[in-house]
């Protein structure tokens, strides 16, 4: 079989070569090795030698041609092997042997020779990418091959890219992966729950439409540890059990009145503050979660609460919610301390202002800061001998709110004020 | 196409929408018609931009005589004939319109002289035309239609253009000598440039418009520019003011005008006045409602970005569609409507696509413009950077003895598109093309700044304007 010779790669950023000249005419004989032809790129002049022995059977590209890299460009075999050539290269070769001359030269992909590869469907080169388009596609971080272009020969338009923004803003993510959701032989398909689809697309919309920031800070739980030890007892009596989650509900709705904004949602024209306090309680269910609300939450007392809570939770557990009251939250509170888990960062519950996670309420040692010594004004921070260290319930508390709505100041604010009502329960 | 019609295409109208439709059919193979009343050519051609870019030029020639001394040259024999501008602008309507009779026959167009009616929404009645009075009516059937029957000039109320006291364009673009003094009711394009030609020929001149600005649609910087510079050549602009009535007598017309600020009234003595207030789409007589066609309460007929009317096999383009009443637009439009209905990929014209054609004045100073205006940008939104450079300190316009107008460019703050341009000045819209291919091409003020341009040359304005988007001019 013949071999072909190949416009060789001469460099990391070349990708074309012309050819200056053959150093042997077809009917020649050569070595291997031994110099064929000159070419030159945009970088270096060389020669080419021959990759076999043989004579030298046909020349595809004319001297001035040029040719991408990889392109084959001749073949060398035995006297007589002409007929072996590949039929589409020997039609090739004379256009291109037609095309003499320096106006041969030319970097449109018209004038190349086929690669070994499959002929393209279309033609290969760079798009023309306005400036205009370059800037928005960098913006919004698009790979502008993904965008149907309407314009000339396909050119993607400014209008073109803001339709897709707006299509892929739009479009649920579980949309994205459904494309490639051809399972490997190890992989089993799960399908998608409808619940599992609105928790997917409603954790990515708030992901993208919220700039999420998580603080975290730490609270004694001593007194509502106690106060819920001296009444738990009773209230089982009365059928009503007395768990954690209304004193944090009870905690945030009293901190809530005091910093509004942390109570409002985000709109162009300004901050939507609302007048109503409802608090959202985060609760798991089979395949996924629900986040009934408890309405005027400020309203109510513990007990109160804790019959919401515990209502709307059992509800939640046999799926009897009604629609309505797993809307309209306007905070929400998702005790993941339940499932052991000490510290989290939650997703915003849309269109609300933050969050709060509750972290598992375990012993810990603390360390209370001793009293001052006499006359000097010792940092409390400084290690003294009146320090000590007491094992008391503790708990993180983490809020994650949006920065567009509050700032660090204003949610730290807010989330001590929380800690405070939690650390000082009246008992 | 389908065989059981006369013809694959019939084009009513040889305005610069019809012909070039015409045209463009023929190259893709439709047996073609072309449908013309009048003369071929259209409005365009035989009373608009033609004849009155020819009118302008005598004026130009006129305007630099009368300065020659500024150049070094005295004379003082310069005899003014308007009577031979006025032929000479009629010979290159002759020369022009022979023109698109020979593109016509080069195509194998057949052109059909007379008036056409549809009676269904594939068969014209072509009857008697003003220029055929006794033809014979006759049934003519086609696939599809382009409509391209153009405007005509807006009546004002209670007032009728005579020809001889009262004008509109297709009079005052053929007179035979020059007014003493002329009125022109409307400061829009048409009104501007025969203001412009009449008052270098002399003319007393007075302008109403009932707008707060001349040519209204345009950046308020630019008209206040052109307002400016009429005043000083003695051209009275009177905005905000409306005529109340025309008291025509023997030898002049007092037109009665009321400033809108005050209320006040004043009375104005001129030879001729000039009705200048718009156009109305000639869409009545066409038998669009036997076709089909849907048109909307002015009269101008609906139509999708590739140019089909409510009936899919009938296209309309240019004047009539009211979308820009320019002839390079219904040139654009036509060749959209017939790649169309010849099943070739046409590249549609969405209907915000037309802000951004170049819109034109040849008045002196010239205005051309396209997009939105600064005003337009701000109301929209758009958070807006400006670059404004004058034509003054430019050498070649300083060579040219040009002192005023500016080239004004607006662009989005945060991609740099360009959302308008503006240009007021000498050769205002030979230098637009570099504008409108930048934003088409969705380019910005930075390339255009990078682009070198030639020296001296006024287009070095438009490359300091774009510098002064980003704010660094460098001849500031």
């Amino acid at each position: 079989m013949p071999t072909p010779v190949k416009m060789p790669q001469l460099g990391e950023t070349v990708f074309e070569g012309t050819v200056a000249r053959w150093l042997k005419q077809p009917g020649e004989t050569v070595e291997r090795q031994e110099p064929l032809l000159d070419i030159t790129t945009d970088k270096i002049d060389t020669e080419v030698p021959a990759p076999a022995a043989g004579v030298l059977l046909k020349v595809l590209a004319a001297e001035g041609t040029t040719v991408q890299v990889g392109s084959v460009i001749a073949y060398i075999g035995d006297q007589g092997e002409e007929k072996d050539i590949p039929e589409s290269y020997q039609e090739a070769g004379e256009t291109l042997e037609n095309a003499k001359g320096p106006e041969a030269v030319s970097p449109q992909p018209a004038a190349t020779a086929p690669t070994d590869a499959a002929p393209a469907p279309r033609p290969e080169g760079r798009a023309f990418v306005s400036p205009v388009v370059a800037r928005i596609s960098a913006e919004h971080n698009i790979d502008l091959a993904d965008v149907q272009g309407s314009g000339h020969q396909g050119r993607v338009t400014k209008q073109d890219l803001l339709a897709f923004i707006d299509a892929r803003n739009r479009q649920p993510p579980a949309a994205h992966l459904a494309s490639g959701a051809a399972a490997d032989e190890d992989e089993i398909l799960q399908p998608l729950s409808n619940m599992r689809r609105m928790i997917a697309e409603h954790m990515s919309r708030s992901v993208r439409a919220s700039p999420h920031v998580v603080t975290i800070f730490e609270a004694d739980m001593t007194a509502v540890v106690r106060h819920r030890a001296a009444r738990k007892a009773a209230l089982a009596q009365k059928g009503i059990g007395l768990s954690f989650t209304p004193y944090f509900v009870a905690a945030v709705a009293a901190a809530l009145r005091d910093n509004p904004t942390v109570n409002s949602r985000w709109t162009d024209a300004g901050l939507m503050l609302s007048q109503r306090i409802h608090v959202g309680v985060a609760a798991a269910v089979p395949d996924g979660l629900v986040v009934p609300v408890i309405r005027d939450a400020d309203e109510l007392n513990l007990l109160g609460l804790a019959r919401a809570v515990n209502d709307l939770a059992e509800r939640a557990r046999r799926g009897e919610l009604s629609p309505d009251e797993v809307r309209g939250g306007t905070f929400t509170v998702t005790n993941h301390g339940t499932n052991g888990s000490l510290a989290g960062t939650p997703i915003i519950n849309q269109p609300q202002a933050a969050i709060l996670g509750v972290g598992k309420i375990s012993k810990r040692a603390v360390v209370n800061s001793g009293a001052k010594t006499d006359g000097a004004p010792a940092d409390p921070l400084l290690p003294s001998p009146d320090d000590s260290i007491s094992i008391r319930p503790m708990c993180y508390l983490s809020l994650a709110f949006d920065h567009r709505i509050l700032d660090g100041l204003a949610a730290d604010t807010f989330l001590s004020d929380v800690v405070n009502r939690l650390q000082n329960w009246a008992a | 196409m389908a065989s059981n019609y006369d013809y694959d295409l019939i084009v009513i109208g040889s305005g610069p929408g019809g012909y070039v439709a015409a045209i463009r059919a023929a190259q893709l193979n439709l047996k073609t018609a072309l449908i013309e009343r009048e003369h071929l050519g259209g409005v365009c051609l035989n009373w608009g931009c033609i004849p009155k870019k020819a009118l302008i030029k005598s004026a130009e020639v006129l305007d630099t005589l009368q300065h020659a001394q500024d150049f070094g040259l005295t004379f003082d024999n310069l005899q003014v004939d308007y009577g031979a501008a006025v032929d000479r602008s009629l010979q290159i309507v002759n020369r022009q319109t022979k023109g698109v009779g020979f593109l016509m026959r080069k195509n194998n167009i057949d052109v059909i002289e007379g008036h056409a009616r549809f009676t269904d929404a594939h068969t014209v009645q072509v009857g008697a035309g003003p220029l055929n009075p006794d033809g014979e009516p006759r049934g003519v059937t086609a696939a599809s239609f382009v409509v391209a029957t153009g405007a005509r000039a807006k009546d004002l109320p209670g007032v009728e253009a005579d020809g001889e006291r009262i004008l509109q364009y297709r009079h005052a673009i053929r007179l035979d000598e020059v007014p003493e003094s002329l009125l022109v009711v409307g400061a829009g394009p048409i009104g501007m440039e025969l203001s412009h030609i009449y008052a270098t020929y002399g003319a007393q001149v007075t302008i109403v418009e009932m707008l707060d600005q001349a040519l209204p649609l345009e950046d308020t910087d630019v008209a206040q520019e052109v307002e400016r510079a009429f005043q000083k050549r003695g051209i009275k602009v009177l905005t905000s003011s409306r005529t109340e009535g025309f008291d025509i007598g023997e030898r002049s017309v007092t037109v009665t005008v009321k400033n809108l600020n005050d209320g006040s009234d004043q009375k104005i003595e001129v030879e001729k006045a000039l009705l200048a207030i718009g156009i109305s789409p000639n869409t009545e007589d066409v038998g669009l409602d036997a076709a089909g066609a849907a048109r909307n309460q002015e009269g101008y007929l609906e139509i999708d970005e590739y140019m089909r009317t409510s009936r899919k096999n009938i296209y309309a383009i240019g004047d009539c569609t009211g979308k820009m009443p320019l002839a390079h637009v219904a040139s654009a439009q036509a060749i959209v409507a017939a790649e169309h209905a010849a099943g070739h990929a046409a590249a549609p014209i969405p209907a915000g696509r037309y802000i951004f054609m170049p819109r034109c004045t040849f008045c002196v100073p010239q205005v051309a413009s396209l997009g939105m205006t600064e005003a337009q940008a701000e109301k929209a939104g758009y958070p807006v950077n400006v670059g404004k450079f004058p034509f003054m300190p430019n050498g070649s316009a300083q060579a040219q003895g040009v002192r005023g107008g500016f080239v004004k460019i607006i662009a989005d703050q945060r991609y740099g598109e360009i959302l308008g341009a503006h240009i007021v000045g000498p050769n205002a819209t030979e230098l637009l093309p570099e504008l409108s291919l930048a934003q088409m091409m969705e380019l910005t003020p930075t390339e255009i700044a990078h682009n070198v341009h030639a020296h001296p040359t006024l287009a070095e304005v438009v490359m300091e304007a774009a510098h002064g988007v980003e704010g660094q001019p460098i001849h500031m």
